[in-house]
């Protein structure tokens, strides 16, 4: 469960929203929604412990933000990989497993399987063993969702996953992520600027407009049009 | 050949130091940490002019000197991308620093500095070879230890990053791992040479195999079967170790290259 009680977001003491509350049960989908700039990226930030709250309580799973990161996956808008010209997609979920624990990289044979079946889950079989550097962008979203999935999240952090996909790479995403819901048990937060493709899928939203947070079960006005391509 | 003590000690000097390296060349390569080593095996030649002067072996002062290059390398750096301004300050500064040594030392002057620049496999010790092996069990253990988080933090750093991994403290790490090992290759191929031990034998694994371990397998392969076939060539013709290591490390990068772009087309 994630648990806000008047959370001011903000950068280095600078406030840039006001006080809101928020509780999101656990094992629910959920679409972040405002303009650019207005603090989505930052409540993901915030979430992660990566930023400190400005002011107020935020509690992931009963702890304070960056204390349960083992369990919270995160697939950022823009990110740098770094790999040899041959490194498969594969080796890119196997040596990420657990990558903030001491030792070698290992993958024994219950977490290889497991690799397997998420590449399988998100259609991402085919290309597994291809150099990573030579995937398509839909491709490599496929792999990261695979690849976050590895290590068994409660919840799961989408920072605009669908932007720069072109309308085939982002339907074979949103049917990964469709599979995703029906078959494991985790919180998914999703910021996208094409929440209306999505919409069907999601248990409510968070709508950041201005300096306001407010939560809407039902957001009839996705459906109405109004936040399509904002 | 095989019957001098001075080819026996080289052997050996050689296996450990291109094992060593074989292994680190595969992390500085995912890294992208090729200024590190290169700014590290330059100061390397401040280390050892320091510990001759002051009468110590040049291993000593190279170690004493990287070591603290590397660790204000990494308290100055930020996260593994914008370290480079950090290490450029370091290394003119430590390079200066040399220039003033070598000010200082102008007795056996040629020797000496050309051994560090370039090296001399042939004069290793029984005491040196001592020496490398406890150092590379000590490099070895630390990577053991942190490979997992270095890796990830190396491959995926935007995520290594939200995890909260302490990003800083494996960069100085490394750094640390690097200083080690430049100061061991120094005794090899030298101060200026040292990249062909450090970044070719990652670099040629990278172009031949996918795998973290086969990676790491065909990277110690590589560096190991050069500096062992340099030493005959050397042997037999008469000619420096280090120009033989870098000649055929790098025919071997030119042929892995060319072989991927062959199989692109």
């Amino acid at each position: 469960m994630i648990e806000c009680r008047n959370l001011v977001l903000g950068y280095k003491h600078k406030p840039i929203s006001k006080p809101f509350n928020l509780t999101l049960p656990n094992n629910k989908w959920f679409g972040i929604i405002g303009e650019n700039g207005c603090g989505k990226s930052t409540f993901m930030k915030t979430i992660l412990g990566n930023l400190k709250p400005v002011a107020g309580e935020l509690q992931i799973f009963g702890k304070k933000p960056g204390n349960s990161n083992n369990s919270i996956a995160y697939i950022p808008q823009e990110r740098e990989i770094n790999t040899s010209e041959y490194t498969s997609g594969l080796t890119l979920i196997e040596l990420s497993y657990n990558g903030w624990h001491f030792g070698i990289p290992f993958l024994n044979s219950n977490t290889k399987k497991k690799a397997l079946d998420l590449l399988d889950l998100v259609g991402a079989t085919k290309y597994m063993h291809r150099p990573f550097t030579t995937l398509s962008g839909g491709q490599k979203k496929r792999i990261y969702l695979a690849q976050a999935l590895i290590n068994q999240p409660k919840l799961l952090l989408l920072d605009e996953p669908l932007a720069d996909l072109d309308p085939e790479a982002k339907q074979h995403f949103i049917e990964a992520l469709n599979k995703i819901h029906k078959q494991h048990e985790l919180t998914l937060l999703i910021i996208s600027h094409d929440m209306h493709q999505i919409a069907m899928d999601l248990d409510g939203y968070i709508h950041f407009k201005h300096t306001q947070v407010h939560f809407c079960q039902e957001l009839p006005c996705i459906r109405e049009g109004a936040y399509v391509g904002i | 050949m095989w019957a001098y003590d001075f080819m026996q000690n080289a052997v050996l000097a050689g296996i450990i130091v291109a094992t060593i390296c074989g292994v680190v060349s595969v992390f500085v390569v995912i890294r992208r940490s090729a200024f590190a080593a290169h700014a590290l095996s330059h100061m390397s030649l401040t280390g050892a002019t320091l510990g001759m002067l002051l009468g110590f072996s040049a291993i000593s002062g190279q170690l004493f000197v990287n070591l603290i290059a590397a660790l204000t390398m990494g308290f100055l750096g930020d996260k593994i991308k914008k370290n480079d301004l950090a290490i450029g300050v370091v290394l003119t500064f430590v390079l200066g620093l040399g220039a003033y040594f070598l000010f200082l030392f102008q007795n056996n002057y040629s020797g000496g500095v050309l051994n560090i620049l370039f090296g001399n496999i042939l004069a290793v010790s029984k005491e040196q070879i001592y020496l490398l092996t406890g150092l590379s069990i000590g490099i070895l253990l630390i990577l053991t230890i942190c490979a997992r988080p270095l890796l990830f933090a190396s491959i995926d750093p935007t995520l290594a990053e939200a995890k909260n991994l302490p990003i800083r403290f494996l960069s100085i790490v490394f750094f640390c791992i690097i200083a080690v090992t430049v100061s061991m290759a120094c005794q090899i191929v030298g101060a200026l040479l040292i990249f062909v031990l450090l970044i070719i034998p990652g670099a040629i694994a990278g172009l031949w195999c996918d795998g973290f371990y086969k990676t790491i397998l065909v990277s110690v392969l590589v560096a190991n079967i050069s500096v062992f076939i340099s030493l005959c060539i050397a042997y037999q013709f008469n000619l420096p170790t280090s120009f033989c290591i870098t000649t055929l490390m790098s025919l071997i990068y030119a042929i892995s290259h060319i072989k991927n772009q062959v199989l692109k087309l």
